[in-house]
């Protein structure tokens, strides 16, 4: 771990019904989860006990427990770091739409109507020219607007992550002008910009390759004893993690996804260097209460 | 020079791609290709003029034209196929009578109907390359890991085993749309990987029986059940895209046999024998990592086990012959199927 304070979140895969255990686990979780009341509590009750924020994807699910919250914690104002696109539910659309044409169109219109107007204004000369950057500018504005309108004008949103799929596909792909363009932008709005990644030693390869400033950055990527999720594998992610100091990196799947018992998930990634912090997904109270009072009270000695 | 250093040298060049179709999967292959060392993604073919316009940008360094036969001349090794199911026949055959490269890899299924397939297989065999369909659960750990206990005999005699095939795609719709059909329908998009894995695991089966259920005006599959067997073994199938729960596809068998039983899916394998052993296997505990993961691991697998396969001029997993087994059941269920 960093010397600093410790950045402690709460995830949203349970409220997606996402387990990386299997789908039959997910299936098999209490039907309270999908209930909106019921996660923004879970939420709540993981702030009482030692979250500093809420990492979530942005989709009308996390909206909707945003705005319940807002409701609900009138007195503060909580550290939010999203994910976008919420690529899963894309690829499902293009099941439906057809395509990524389909997607786009949708996406668009969704844009268009939006009354975001630098969005509005992005989009059509990023459409007119056929301009990624300009698309990308367009689309992260949208993405932020959604987000202020749903927790109001006190929103305190830390981060704005680059979801994997994305992630992975640019670094496969030397889009190395994707990344500063992104960088750069999200920079300029006074939010971190930030990358999630399951391959992270190619990531650290690619950045120092490119001669990327990472001081500006977060990356959230999996750090668990068990090597689970961590590409190429447990020991290159580890020698990665040494030679990156000036990231700020939050590891996710640390229980490998409840496989690991909390104590000994929590006892391996507190050995690890250069974590700056921990995403954890909570589906019960007693969850919620128990792992984040044993993560606090590990990295705070 | 000897031939093992000539070898080696042919083997340092890197294997030059072409890819046709640059929807989700053409993509996700793309990206794949261009993180293994070996391989450069040199053409690209796309009938979308938006998506040729993006994909110049995205693509340096690989031409990215509108019409197949433009991609002769690039020199290209190997070609990936990555277009709705209802194209792959014609788009093969002019690969194939233009010479465009001798590896082919199409995505399931190999063809719209078994005829066509039967043809594919035959021009394969004349191109005296690599030919491999995309069923990539051959290459997830937990399957593969099914397929080692099977050939193994640990459940002894093979007696039944019920199989399905399950995703929420379209659980939330109404009715189907027409674009449903360019996936297979629901056979073609689900059923497809659960056959070639049941034809995997225990060899030829025989179609008993088959209904196919629709819920649009539009005549779509949306569900089907068949029963097959093979000499004493008995199967069913189950398959759906309406089902709810199954936020991403799932597929999985429940096996039984003389000396016990074994379930697997994509998650996590369990096997149960009756002399008391018991065992229950996550992806956790079967080395599902990979030098580069996007999407799922069997896709990195897939396409390495490709690449390989041509540069080692080595037997590939599921090739055309194999594929178009899958398109023959599928064929005869549709043929004999009650539908309701």
């Amino acid at each position: 771990m960093t010397n600093k304070k410790p950045i402690l979140l709460v995830g949203d895969n349970p409220f997606h019904g996402i387990s990386h255990l299997s789908q039959e686990h997910s299936r098999n979780r209490n039907t309270e989860i999908k209930n909106v009341e019921y996660a923004s509590d879970l939420v709540i009750k993981s702030l009482e006990n030692g979250a500093g924020g809420f990492m979530f994807t942005v989709s009308d699910t996390t909206l909707s427990i945003l705005k319940e919250m807002k409701k609900k914690r009138r007195d503060s104002q909580l550290e939010l770091y999203a994910i976008v696109p919420y690529a899963s539910e894309y690829v499902r659309l293009a099941t439906q739409l057809g395509g990524i044409m389909g997607i786009a169109k949708k996406i668009g219109k969704e844009m268009i109507t939006s009354l975001n107007f630098g969005a509005i204004a992005r989009s059509i000369k990023g459409i007119s020219l056929l301009d990624v950057e300009d698309l990308m500018k367009a689309y992260l504005l949208y993405e932020m607007s959604k987000i202020k309108s749903a927790v109001g004008k006190q929103t305190n949103l830390v981060s704005v992550i680059l979801h994997e799929i994305i992630t992975e596909m640019a670094l496969a792909l030397d889009w190395d002008w994707l990344f500063k363009a992104y960088i750069d932008f999200v920079s300029k709005h006074g939010i971190k910009p930030g990358f999630e990644t399951r391959n992270f030693a190619f990531f650290v390869k690619k950045f120092k390759t490119w001669d990327m400033d990472c001081r500006k950055i977060l990356v959230t990527t999996p750090f668990n004893k068990i090597g689970f999720q961590m590409n190429p594998s447990k020991l290159e992610c580890e020698k990665a993690l040494n030679m990156v100091s000036d990231f700020e990196i939050i590891a996710m799947s640390v229980l490998a996804a409840g496989y690991l018992k909390p104590a000994e998930a929590i006892k391996y990634v507190k050995s690890l260097p250069n974590i700056s912090g921990v995403v954890l997904g909570v589906s019960r109270e007693k969850h919620a209460r128990e792992s984040f009072k044993l993560l606090r009270a590990a990295f705070e000695t | 020079m000897k031939f093992g250093e000539l070898m080696k040298i042919l083997k340092d060049v890197p294997l030059k791609v072409g890819i046709i179709g640059l929807g989700k999967m053409g993509l996700l292959h793309a990206s794949i290709l261009s993180a293994l060392g070996n391989v450069r993604v040199l053409g690209l073919c796309e009938k979308s003029r938006v998506m040729r316009r993006l994909s110049k940008k995205f693509f340096k360094g690989a031409e990215v034209v509108d019409d197949i036969s433009e991609l002769s001349g690039l020199g290209i090794d190997a070609v990936y196929v990555t277009t709705p199911i209802p194209s792959h026949f014609s788009i093969v055959t002019r690969i194939f009578s233009e010479r465009i490269a001798r590896n082919w890899f199409v995505e399931k299924t190999l063809a719209s109907n078994y005829v066509e397939a039967k043809q594919l297989c035959e021009m394969a065999k004349c191109s005296h390359g690599i030919a491999m369909v995309g069923y990539m659960k051959r290459f997830a750990v937990t399957f593969r890991k099914a397929k080692d206990l099977i050939d193994s005999q640990v459940l002894g005699d093979l007696v039944s085993f019920d199989a399905y095939a399950y995703s929420s795609d379209f659980a939330e719709i109404k009715e189907t749309p027409k674009i449903s059909g360019a996936r297979g329908g629901v056979l073609g998009d689900l059923g497809s990987h659960i056959v070639d894995l049941a034809f995997w695991f225990f060899g030829s089966l025989t179609l008993d029986s088959a209904k196919i259920g629709s819920r649009g005006a539009a005549g779509s599959e949306d569900k089907a059940i068949f029963c097959v067997s093979q000499a004493d073994l008995k199967g069913n199938f189950s398959v759906s895209w309406c089902e709810t729960q199954y936020r991403m596809p799932e597929f999985g068998f429940i096996i039984r046999g003389t000396n016990g039983i074994l379930s697997v899916n994509d998650d996590v394998l369990e096997i149960k024998l009756k002399k008391g052993q018991s065992e229950r296997l996550f992806r956790h505990d079967l080395n599902d990592n990979v030098d580069f993961l996007l999407g799922a691991p069997e896709y990195y697998r897939e396409d390495h086990h490709f690449v390989r396969s041509i540069i080692d001029d080595t037997m590939v997993e599921s090739d055309f012959i194999s594929a178009s087994k899958v398109d023959d059941l599928l064929g005869q269920i549709k043929n004999r199927a009650e539908y309701f």
